[in-house]
């Protein structure tokens, strides 16, 4: 499979389209994006009210649900970042990790857009704060790149030096 | 004819395309069973995700315990603010102040900087009910033990009647967030607020026995039903305030007599 496209791969196709240049902008993206998962699960972990309360703070769901779903997103995002940074099954844990991205700048916007005045909470503490110290566009552009490398991941998942490869071939 | 021809022409390609398809993945060490692999993440991540949650949920190792249905002098029940300055004469249509912070809480501190002697003055005067609802969320967010520790050290100095004095000291020598304070300097807090002696020896077992923590994890649960969720917060006959428009001593005192009926 590998060898029929890189014959493709002439000394006509710019550097920029090789498979070579394209697997180390996979390999980048999932080290970058996979990473930053795995911080912002690591730091939350041993926080169990914080966590509870930074997703109750956006108000979106009844606070049973949201404790629960405070407790188990640090070891989600831990999960799917240890599989990014080893590069298994890269799509749909990239397709996942995309989405997860997309729900928190969803949330976000919708607290900014209400006028709660809460932390994401992205990496560890959150809850609400003072008015003055919200940072909503920040952390939409944050959470958006983080979204672009999972996106690029999704629509292209071969990368240079992941289990994929190795383990199936491809 | 030709029509099965062509057919089979397409056949024998897209065969021969599988083939080579095969021939690729078996020649870059495809060994791996796809199928298999997937399952044993699932499962492990499922495991990870389940046995996480129930680890942390059960751990708690930023809470302590003690002392169960122990409430302050002048506390109801479990759950309620405490009120200070019971001794006052309040004056009538006086609005009741509920000031929820956490011993932890830099802002509170900034917050009890700049109006601190205004309301313990509006409050000696029984211009305002003041009610003290002593928080200790930040204990799970800094991972340490200390809001607990300086709140159930504060009742405790309430027992001796020196709850205020005990309050004071704590936000006067707030140490930097995260740091915490230790035992030896909330007991000199309470030999500053004026507790010796035998008084000293029962402040001490208080606080050795943690006989207000399970009091003060009560007042955070409660407070935190009744959407207080950060520190300070200022209610004034049960409104929630914009801190900005309180935030000086004539402010404030502005709010209290708009309050006072």
């Amino acid at each position: 499979m590998t060898s029929t496209v890189d014959d493709v791969d002439t000394d006509t196709t710019p550097w920029y389209r090789r498979d070579r240049f394209l697997d180390v902008v996979g390999l980048l993206a999932r080290l970058f994006l996979g990473v930053v998962l795995v911080v912002a699960g690591a730091v939350k972990v041993g926080h169990p009210l914080t966590s509870k309360r930074a997703v109750q703070a956006y108000q979106v769901m009844p606070d049973d649900l949201a404790a629960w779903i405070g407790l188990a997103l640090p070891f989600l995002e831990i999960v799917l970042g240890v599989l990014l940074v080893l590069g298994l099954f890269t799509r749909p844990v990239a397709a996942l990790s995309t989405l997860l991205m997309a729900v928190f700048v969803v949330g976000i916007a919708q607290a900014w857009a209400r006028g709660l005045t809460i932390d994401c909470g992205c990496f560890g503490g959150g809850g609400e704060i003072g008015a003055d110290e919200t940072k909503y566009p920040q952390e939409i552009a944050r959470d958006a790149s983080f979204a672009a490398a999972g996106a690029w991941l999704w629509w292209r998942p071969q990368s240079l030096a992941g289990l994929d490869r190795i383990l199936f071939g491809h | 004819m030709a029509k099965n021809s062509t057919k089979a022409k397409g056949k024998a390609a897209s065969n021969a395309r599988q083939a080579k398809i095969q021939a690729a993945q078996r020649s870059s060490g495809a060994g791996a069973n796809k199928i298999v692999v997937a399952t044993v993440v699932v499962v492990v991540a499922i495991i990870a995700v389940v046995g996480g949650v129930i680890w942390m949920e059960t751990s708690k190792k930023n809470q302590i315990t003690g002392g169960g249905n122990a409430v302050p002098p002048g506390v109801s029940e479990l759950g309620a603010g405490y009120p200070a300055f019971s001794d006052a004469t309040v004056v009538d249509g006086a609005p009741t102040v509920d000031l929820y912070e956490d011993f932890q809480c830099p802002a509170c501190k900034g917050f009890e900087d700049q109006l601190g002697p205004t309301i313990e003055d509006l409050a000696s005067s029984g211009r305002i009910e003041l009610v003290y609802h002593i928080k200790n969320f930040l204990d799970d967010n800094l991972g340490n033990t200390w809001s607990t520790k300086a709140g159930s050290a504060a009742f405790c100095a309430a027992d001796a009647g020196k709850f205020q004095e005990f309050h004071d000291q704590v936000y006067a020598n707030q140490p930097t967030e995260g740091d915490g304070f230790t035992d030896e300097q909330l007991r000199g807090f309470a030999e500053t607020s004026g507790i010796t002696g035998d008084a000293l020896t029962t402040w001490q077992e208080c606080y050795d026995a943690d006989k207000y923590a399970d009091y003060v994890n009560s007042v955070e649960e409660q407070s935190f039903q009744d959407e207080v969720t950060g520190t300070p917060t200022v209610m004034i006959d049960g409104e929630m305030t914009d801190l900005a428009s309180i935030g000086t001593p004539e402010l404030f005192t502005q709010a209290v007599e708009n309050a006072t009926k």
